[in-house]
């Protein structure tokens, strides 16, 4: 242990660079991560306001959907949702109305469209935040157990039930928890997301799962392929073989240096999570953004497909950006703003 | 009342409609056939046993949510099924498609241009405050507003002037005489909401977040976003027959056929209107609940929807309404649930009518049985074989995707070439608001409800440029019959204005009619007293449920 420490410090004191200049380029790196993640959004904001311009139909005709509309009726709502102005300009009015807070009106709900997104994203955040924990806990533990008893019977079941679950979409694994744990078990509700508190954790359990397993998969086998190769190296075969105990071998020297990829797919994860939470959703019965973001692309509602796509790329980029950031102080090996990732 | 396998004999009067359809999501396969010979045989009852006793709460399943509580923008069966229960009309549509006095306790039409409505004493509004002639000619007024955009403006397209002429009188003028706005009066458009809140809520009102302010028996309570819409009963309702006998109804939103049919059979969810067809057998033979049939006003029908291609010329569209088997049609798209018609209109709208327009109505019209030799000769005497005719179809009922496999073979059958374009179930929704969705398809299934008890709801939308004609059809005599029998406000010669108008549209199949559906309804063991028919768009159903004797 001591030993072990010692030579990490000899290690970084060999290195040329003082202790201070590691710090002005990790906050160079930090502020370049951040202009990064600014330019991204603006270029992203772009793509999504003017894509709309692409998609067929006219959304005024959506808001006039009875029977035969009157000329002045049709003129006055392109009026009212600015749809009449040039789209640069309803472009600078959206992107200059979102910094403040405003993100124009839903057309489909008639209201404004942050009171709708409000309301479903909490669901939505639970429901990634849930997933999430069942992925690492259950993908980290499965892989952990894979790569220990590599080769054997364990191994192999893991892999393959991972395998498995990795190639069912997560629209049938839904019905399926459905079918046995709601409907002929009874132990969980089959829709719906309940009232606060223990309720929605309680209506929440089969969604996350439905929505997890496909990527605790992927996690397993990350974890497992990234610990097996931490295993076959030299650092660990000499802890080993210098007494240390196992746990403290899997630990300290395995499982540390072998969490860097399985950070870095867990956020890609994240996003991936948002996205595929659409079908979770609609077949849970949970008023997310997902489902939303579905609902409302085919019902021409613009301003909250363009509301939800921008807060789904700002998540992405930013989970991570803070991946990135956190990565140096997992793995100080990886200095900020240095060499090979 | 009842007859088997075919729909309400007699019709009345009314007003109505068109909507395009509701969702509903095919099942997965779940045949089972534990009610044997009943199986696709039904019998429309009037009305469910009346309940025990009142209930504290019941949940209802919808199968969309609804876009707003706004009356004006009330115009599908999801915003509909739940407004009927707060906001009530004029005129009250009942169960047997008549019409009794409402809001209003009467109605007169000194001359053909004036409808003078005096309205109820003591109403209050859910916030405490009475109803007066003011508030009528506020919410009627409404419709006509461009900023507000109503979907209902077609109703008021002939309507002057709305005015207070009375102490407890509001008379509306019209341009021109108008059979359908008074008829209309027992539906959406002749709600009635509280001024001071409609002005004060502006563009949110009927909203999510503001909910609406009327005078039925329920309440609104609260929407929440995607998930589920509460009511609780108005104590201060003015009618005691129809007190709500629920403290609460939680309406919830189920887009998934499955997930809705799965609910209502373990009793998570209490009951729901339209049953998937292909889930009423499952679910007749489940004993956790029934399903009851009742009077309709919904005809399911090919909507042609562009005249410019091969079909444009009638020979085309009669040999496509040949070819179709349509009673082989009806098992197989609807499990039987339905009964094969010649006419875009439901006989339940008939009502009305006396016995031999009716007779003149449906048996003096053309009759499409399955000959595919005369379907084949048609087509090829119009020259229009091997002809490509786009058919869009979706989800959104299980039966569109059967109905549109049947069409493509029996397009093949008769030498035509039939493509199927399967559409989102939104985007199918498009097909009924936005022109430019229509383009590039020839065709589309409907499901065409009526919000009144006449065929000329029907039958006004198939005019020459009127919006809901979406394959732009136009024919002079069709259009001289339907516009003289609008401005005919005696009901008689109304109804034979419109047999001819029927007979025209069966002749020249603006669209193809399939089948007369009737209206389902399903109570799981806990509620009844429900009464099973179409009215539910308008009429306060829900407060008539309360507890079964268990």
């Amino acid at each position: 242990m001591t030993e072990a420490s010692t030579r990490a410090v000899r290690i970084r004191e060999d290195r040329p660079t003082r202790p201070s200049g590691r710090w002005r380029r990790t906050a160079r790196f930090i502020a370049g991560r951040v202009i990064g993640l600014a330019l991204t959004l603006v270029a992203a904001s772009l793509v999504v306001f003017f894509s709309r311009f692409v998609v067929p139909g006219d959304p005024a005709r959506f808001l006039l959907r009875g029977r035969s509309p009157s000329e002045e009726a049709i003129a006055e709502v392109t009026r009212q949702y600015g749809l009449d102005l040039p789209p640069l300009q309803q472009y600078l009015n959206w992107a200059g109305g979102i910094l403040q807070g405003d993100f124009g009106r839903s057309l489909q709900y008639r209201d404004d469209v942050s009171t709708v997104l409000l309301q479903r994203l909490p669901v939505t955040l639970e429901l990634v935040a849930l997933a999430t924990l069942f992925i690492v806990v259950l993908g980290l533990a499965a892989g952990v157990l894979a790569s220990l008893r590599r080769g054997r019977p364990t191994d192999r079941v893991i892999l393959v039930v991972s395998t498995a679950l990795g190639a069912i979409p997560s629209f049938v694994i839904a019905i399926l928890l459905i079918a046995i744990f709601a409907v002929q078990l009874g132990w969980f509700p089959s829709f719906g997301s309940g009232d606060e508190g223990l309720d929605r954790f309680v209506h929440l359990i089969l969604p996350a799962l439905a929505l997890g397993l496909t990527f605790v998969a992927l996690v397993t086998r990350v974890t497992r392929s990234s610990m097996n190769e931490q295993f076959v190296r030299e650092h660990v075969e000499v802890a080993t073989s210098r007494g240390l105990t196992r746990p403290s071998v899997v630990l300290r020297h395995v499982l540390r240096n072998a969490i860097s990829p399985i950070l870095l797919v867990s956020g890609v994860l994240v996003a991936g999570l948002l996205v595929s939470s659409a079908i979770v959703e609609q077949t849970f019965g949970l008023a997310g953004i997902g489902s939303l973001l579905v609902q409302s692309v085919d019902r021409l509602d613009f301003p909250v497909v363009q509301a939800i796509v921008l807060v789904v790329v700002i998540a992405f980029v930013t989970v991570n950006t803070i991946v990135d950031i956190i990565q140096p102080l997992i793995d100080p090996r990886i200095a900020a703003g240095t060499e090979t990732r | 009342m009842k007859r088997r396998n075919g729909a309400l004999r007699r019709p009345r009067t009314g007003i109505a409609v068109a909507v395009s359809l509701v969702g509903v999501l095919a099942l997965s396969g779940c045949g089972q056939s534990a009610i044997g010979q009943h199986a696709g045989t039904f019998e429309l009852t009037a009305e469910t046993p009346a309940p025990a006793g009142d209930i504290d709460r019941f949940t209802w399943a919808l199968t969309t949510e609804p876009f707003s509580l706004d009356p004006a923008y009330a115009f599908d069966y999801a915003d509909n099924t739940v407004l009927s229960n707060m906001c009530e009309s004029l005129l009250r549509w009942n169960a047997d498609l008549s019409v009794s006095p409402g809001l209003a306790t009467s109605f007169e039409n000194p001359d053909p241009l004036t409808w003078v409505y005096t309205i109820r004493e003591g109403v209050q509004f859910h916030d405490g405050t009475t109803m007066t002639p003011h508030d009528v000619v506020v919410s009627l007024q409404r419709h006509l507003d461009p900023e507000v955009g109503s979907f209902w403006y077609s109703t008021f397209q002939n309507v002057a002037s709305v005015e207070q002429t009375g102490e407890h009188e509001v008379t509306v003028r019209t341009t021109e005489p108008d059979s359908q706005f008074n008829q209309l009066m027992s539906a959406a458009p002749g709600v009635v909401q509280s001024a001071a809140s409609t002005e004060e809520a502006g563009p949110d009102y009927g909203n999510q977040s503001t909910g609406v302010n009327c005078t039925g028996p329920f309440q609104f309570e609260e929407w929440r976003s995607g998930e589920s819409i509460t009511m609780s009963r108005f104590d201060d309702y003015w009618d005691p027959d129809l007190r709500a006998r629920a403290d609460e109804v939680e309406f919830v939103i189920l887009n998934d056929a499955n997930a809705r049919v799965n609910a209502l059979q373990t009793g998570e969810i209490d009951g729901a209107w339209t049953i998937p067809t292909n889930a009423i057998d499952p679910m007749r033979a489940s004993d956790t609940g029934n399903v009851y049939f009742g009077t309709n006003a919904t005809v399911q029908s090919i909507v042609i929807s562009d005249m410019e291609g091969p079909l444009g010329d009638v020979r085309v569209r009669r040999a496509l309404a040949l070819a179709l088997d349509r009673e082989a049609l009806a098992q197989a798209a609807v499990q039987g649930y339905g009964t094969p018609t010649d006419s875009l209109t439901p006989e339940s709208v008939w009502r009305d009518a006396d016995d031999a327009t009716r007779a003149r109505a449906f048996d003096d019209i053309a009759h499409y049985d399955y000959d595919l030799e005369e379907a084949r000769e048609l087509v090829r005497e119009a020259g229009a074989e091997g002809e490509r005719i786009v058919f869009a179809t979706s989800s959104l009922d299980p039966s569109f995707d059967v109905v549109s496999q049947a069409m493509a073979s029996a397009g093949k059958e008769i030498g035509l070439d039939i493509e199927i374009d399967t559409r989102s179930q939104n985007a199918y929704t498009l097909l009924f608001s936005d022109p430019a969705a229509i383009e590039g398809v020839d065709m589309f299934t409907t499901l065409w409800y009526l919000s009144s008890t006449d065929p000329l709801e029907m039958y006004s939308v198939l005019r020459t440029d009127e919006f809901s004609n979406y394959g732009k059809w136009s024919d002079p005599e069709f259009d001289d019959v339907v516009n003289r029998a609008v401005a005919t406000l005696d009901a008689d010669e109304r109804f034979a204005l419109a047999a001819d108008a029927q007979r025209i549209a069966t002749d020249q199949l603006p669209w193809i009619p399939l089948f007369d559906l009737p209206a389902t309804v399903w109570m799981g063991d806990r509620i009844t007293g429900v009464d099973p028919s179409i009215n539910y768009l308008y009429f306060p159903w829900a407060a008539k449920i309360g507890r079964a004797e268990q």
